[in-house]
């Protein structure tokens, strides 16, 4: 029996999962849906004849067109905060070394395709900065231990096989990183105004050889040297000595210098020295590239480069030259990559790398078209006079009729209006090195980008984009401003832009103190701008723009700010001399806090209550202070512990807390309306859990017109009920839509790169004391939660390292927007109860209106027949 | 044979004076009355057609009330599901009612009689019956907007009085 119950609970779940999930068809793959793939700042480059093979800072190796800026391919490898790649060989196959101090992985790669073709690892004991060679097919591993020894290996590149075991060759000259430089087959090292090097390669040579620096660069005082790699047609190394940098030819005896000095960022490519210069002639190519001879240090060509303006300063990765033709790969301070072809010096593509860092996302309304905006100021002009305001409404209907006819050109000329259902956004994003992008969100175009030099985010993690107008208002532009950390001082950054243009009237702004905390008041001054709260280091409060003060001050009474320091939660009262004062204060004890959640500020909530079987209400505990949070800590039993409360912020008043043994992170919090949801792992039976818990008022609502976090009667009712997911979840969202009527679905995005929707009735605790049927409407309780492919939002484009999902209501109350940010970009629309209030794209229009014409003409022809055939009848 | 009837009409004979003249003529029968009969022929024609009205006015304002068993009866059949039929059949029972009584001054129209006070009072209630019948139909189908249920959706969001600020400390 209850097999069969289990069975039938179980094709309801999947019949009722399969209709609240709406799938893709498959002509609306990419309809209103994009991705931009990125690899992250580029660390090593080379070009392979029609292709370019790059790793980067996100432990990504890659091939990139030379005709556009398309990849095609990239193989994402282990998390870059813990491996990075070592070193990149382009040879017949690609070699990647990637990595920490003690173990490494080999890779070869089919430089066309990308597929990997073998894999194996080197583990030392002891951890070191190692260098890497590969001569013919064997990979040379060099580990220096400065001032002691260093430990060369040789190995089979393809299988891994050792060909010639650790040596330790103990040599007092050996330095650090950027001391020592590989010079193919040399290991060369620079120690005490002495240049060393040895061939680690051969295995004839076990002695180093050395000369003094002096003798190379013809200077007494050596000063602060290093050595940079340079590849050029003999061994030869970078020797940099005061941002001035000499070309170093090292062979079996000796080591020359070659009679020109260079600055550090240089690249040999055919005969052929190539380095950048600023060019300050012409203000629009800022950039210029310089070549010289090799030998001679002649000066070649001076080609003028057509820099894009808005990119940072540029450094060269690669290059190579194939028939007079030379193409050279930039990369920028702002992770920009740029490929420039020589001798023109004409830009062929520029990849923006900084959008695989994003740290701040937000959402805006585009304005309205300049003919609905004259229409409004139609009714905004309070004049009487009858003549201008017939000529006014006369000429703003002509030119309605005007651009009706010519529609399509009015569009293509200004893109960004609004449209009927705010389908169409702008998403502004701040991205980690501190450079803002409008993208839009119909076809997922950069529409502008503002660079910030030398802004870093918060703690390395966080840049705060506050909305302070819309552009609802529409004269008046739409005001955004980022808030982040200057990177030198570490004091705080203020900038106030335009979110539609891109342009800003005051620039940045370095505010001379640290920010501890900001937020936006809710309430708006005259000119319709809500005020920033920003509370410097010494918890003194600052109020952004100035007239902002007024409206802080007169609500002051009602404003409450909280702070987490470690696991102590704080809460303060702005008083009406701008001074803070503590309230409360929570410790949440010796432990470390893994996660925390609000309600969305502009989420609404417009159902009060759950309907019960019988038909009463049960009220929802809606509070709009509470504050969820979760730490993890450890324990001589369990291991770990996980707890999760549930604060009010006003008050401080812990209102639930719960705790999981044996559980560990990743652990990611979701507070909405009157729930909340979260998921852990589960050491004792090592899976991953949701736990979902709802708050409830009672039968009764204590107070229906206001809510007070201070007026507490009792405590809310919780139900909880907790689900195992299939999938390893790393980071999760909830759909918000415009007036909260539609159904909530729970975006996760997956490690493996999908992103699902769970409805939130799936998660809902299920009353213990209420049967829950197909009758009541209610989905059976069901340990594990179905995950069925057509709930991927992205369907089968996987998305790599997922970091977080962003979501925004639409004007449409059906729909929300959705866009995922990690190493991809994907935008999206969902809409979790479907488009209820929208026709269907297949609508047939033009039927419906065919068929009314003709009914229309039809019974018109009908009724002169009829006359006629009356008058006919009369006369007989 | 004769004899016999002979005798049994002398029993009832009253002709005890033989000298009764002939123009008198033939008294009339027993039990037989010149003026009588027709006096009284008239009379129960009157109150035949009165009675005739006040019984079918009668009929007319008791005729809901004899609708109540088969309403019930059709109630019991359509059962309390939600579906087409049901749903008609109980618009049907609804509406019925309140159409007869929108048109209870027309119904009575053709009894001119005054005192039809007691019949439209019993037409009323029967149909005012009937519409209750409906109605609790209505209410066991789960139609009629009596939970508090029914009215969520125009419950108004509690206005906010606080406003919270904050999150972890950026430094």
């Amino acid at each position: 029996m209850a097999n069969f119950r289990s069975i039938i609970a179980t094709i309801s779940i999947t019949i009722i999962s399969i209709s609240l999930s709406n799938a893709l068809y498959e002509d609306q793959v990419g309809k209103f849906d994009w991705k931009r793939s990125f690899i992250g700042k580029v660390k090593h480059a080379r070009f392979d004849n029609k292709r370019l093979i790059v790793t980067s800072h996100e432990n990504v190796v890659a091939s990139l067109s030379l005709k556009n800026d398309q990849i095609l391919w990239r193989q994402v490898m282990e998390n870059p905060q813990e491996q990075q790649p070592l070193h990149l060989h382009v040879d017949k196959d690609v070699i990647t070394v990637s990595g920490n101090r003690n173990n490494h992985y080999v890779r070869g790669w089919d430089s066309p395709t990308g597929s990997l073709l073998w894999e194996w690892v080197i583990a030392t004991e002891k951890s070191a900065d190692s260098f890497w060679l590969v001569k013919d097919d064997t990979l040379v591993h060099i580990a220096p231990f400065p001032g002691s020894h260093m430990e060369v290996t040789h190995y089979n590149a393809k299988t891994g096989e050792v060909r010639w075991k650790t040596r330790k060759i103990p040599e007092t000259w050996v330095g650090g990183t950027n001391k020592c430089a590989i010079a193919n087959p040399y290991f060369v090292c620079v120690s005490n105004g002495q240049l060393f090097w040895f061939n680690v390669v051969n295995s004839d040579a076990n002695t180093h050889r050395s000369q003094s620096v002096q003798t190379l660069i013809g200077e007494s005082d050596p000063g602060n040297l290093h050595l940079l790699e340079f590849e050029g047609p003999k061994p030869a190394v970078l020797l940099v000595r005061n941002n001035n940098a000499k070309v170093v030819e090292v062979d079996e005896e000796t080591a020359k210098a070659l009679p020109y000095s260079l600055i550090s960022n240089a690249i040999y490519v055919e005969n052929a020295i190539y380095q950048l210069e600023a060019n300050l002639e012409n203000p629009d190519k800022l950039i210029k590239v310089k070549s010289l001879n090799l030998l001679t240090g002649q000066e070649g060509l001076s080609v003028e480069v057509d820099y894009p303006l808005g990119l940072g300063g540029p450094y060269i990765v690669a290059g190579q030259c194939r028939g007079g033709v030379c193409d050279l790969l930039l990369s920028s301070t702002d992770n920009a990559l740029t490929l420039v072809r020589l001798p023109e010096g004409k830009v062929i593509w520029t990849r923006e790398e900084a959008l695989s860092n994003i740290v701040s996302v937000e959402f805006f309304e585009l304005p309205v078209s300049e003919l609905d905006a004259s229409i409004e100021k139609e009714f905004a002009i309070a004049s009487n006079d009858v003549v201008s305001m017939f000529s006014h409404r006369i000429s703003t209907q002509t030119r309605q009729l005007y651009n009706l006819v010519l529609s399509g050109q009015l569009l293509g000329n200004s893109g960004l209006v609004r449209d009927e259902f705010g389908l169409h956004r702008i998403i502004v994003v701040a991205t980690n090195v501190g450079k803002l992008f409008g993208i839009d969100t119909l076809t997922g175009s950069i529409v502008w980008t503002y660079r910030l030099p030398n802004v870093k985010p918060f703690k390395d993690s966080a840049m705060m984009l506050l909305v302070q107008r819309t552009a609802r208002y529409a004269p008046l532009p739409a005001q955004c401003v980022l808030l982040a950390e200057d990177a030198n001082t570490g004091a705080g950054v203020s900038f106030t832009f335009d979110p539609i243009s891109g342009m800003s009237q005051r620039g940045i702004e370095r505010l001379g103190y640290k920010i501890k905390q900001a937020f936006l008041l809710p309430h708006e001054d005259d000119d319709h701008v809500k005020p920033i709260v920003v509370v410097a280091s010494d918890n003194a409060v600052h109020v952004y723009p100035d007239e902002g003060r007024s409206v802080v001050q007169k609500h002051s009474d009602t404003t409450f700010l909280y702070m987490l320091d470690g696991t102590i939660m704080r809460g303060y009262k702005i008083k009406a001399n701008f001074a803070l004062t503590q309230v409360w204060e929570v410790n949440l004890g010796p432990s470390e806090l893994v996660a925390v959640s609000t309600r969305p500020i502009n989420e609404r909530v417009h159902s009060q209550g759950r309907v019960l079987p019988d038909r009463s209400v049960y009220y929802k505990y809606v509070n709009p202070n509470l504050v969820a949070l979760a730490t993890l800590h450890d324990d001589p039993i369990h291991k770990h512990v996980l707890s999760v409360y549930l604060i009010d912020g006003v008050t401080g008043l812990v209102l639930y807390s719960a705790s999981h043994k044996k559980a560990k992170g990743p652990v990611h919090l979701v507070h909405s309306e009157n729930w909340l949801v979260y998921s852990f792992f589960n050491e004792r039976f090592r899976r991953n859990e949701i736990v979902a818990a709802e708050l409830y008022e009672g039968h009764i609502q204590s107070n229906s017109t206001a809510f007070s976090s201070f007026g507490v009667s009792q405590l809310p009712h919780i139900q909880t009920q907790s689900y195992i997911t299939p999938a390893n979840p790393v980071s999760m969202t909830v759909t918000l839509t415009e007036r909260g009527i539609t159904n909530k679905f729970l975006l996760v995005g997956m490690s493996s790169g999908s992103v699902v929707e769970i409805p939130w009735m799936l998660l809902q605790p299920r009353f213990a004391d209420i049967a829950c049927g197909p009758e009541e409407s209610c989905i059976p309780y069901m340990p594990e939660i179905p995950l069925p492919a057509e709930a991927i939002i992205n369907y089968n484009q996987t998305l790599s390292r997922i970091r977080r999902i962003e979501v925004a209501p639409a004007k449409l109350e059906s729909t929300s927007h959705v866009l995922v940010h990690g190493l991809d970009l994907f935008y999206t629309r969902v809409a979790p109860s479907k488009t209820f209030d929208l026709l269907k794209e297949d609508f047939d229009h033009k039927l419906i209106v065919l068929v009314l014409s003709g009914l229309i003409i039809a019974s018109y022809v009908t009724k002169y027949l009829a006359s006629k055939k009356t008058l006919r009848q009369a006369w007989k | 044979m004769s004899s016999k009837h002979q005798n049994k009409r002398l029993k009832w004979s009253l002709d005890a004076v033989r000298n009764r003249s002939l123009t008198e003529g033939l008294a009339p029968p027993p039990a037989y009355s010149l003026s009588g009969p027709a006096v009284s022929s008239e009379v129960s024609k009157k109150t035949d057609v009165s009675r005739l009205i006040t019984k079918k006015s009668w009929d007319l304002a008791l005729a809901p009330l004899k609708q109540v068993p088969m309403n019930l009866f059709i109630m019991y059949m359509a059962g309390n599901s939600i579906s087409i039929f049901p749903i008609m059949m109980v618009g049907m029972l609804l509406m019925r009612p309140i159409q007869a009584i929108w048109a209870t001054k027309s119904t009575f129209k053709m009894v001119e009689n005054t005192s039809a006070v007691g019949q439209i009072f019993v037409y009323l209630l029967g149909n005012f019956i009937n519409i209750g019948l409906a109605l609790y139909k209505c209410q066991s189908m789960g139609l009629l907007p009596t939970h508090s249920s029914d009215w969520l959706a125009f419950v108004e969001p509690p206005v906010r009085l606080e406003y919270l600020g904050g999150g972890v400390t950026l430094l």
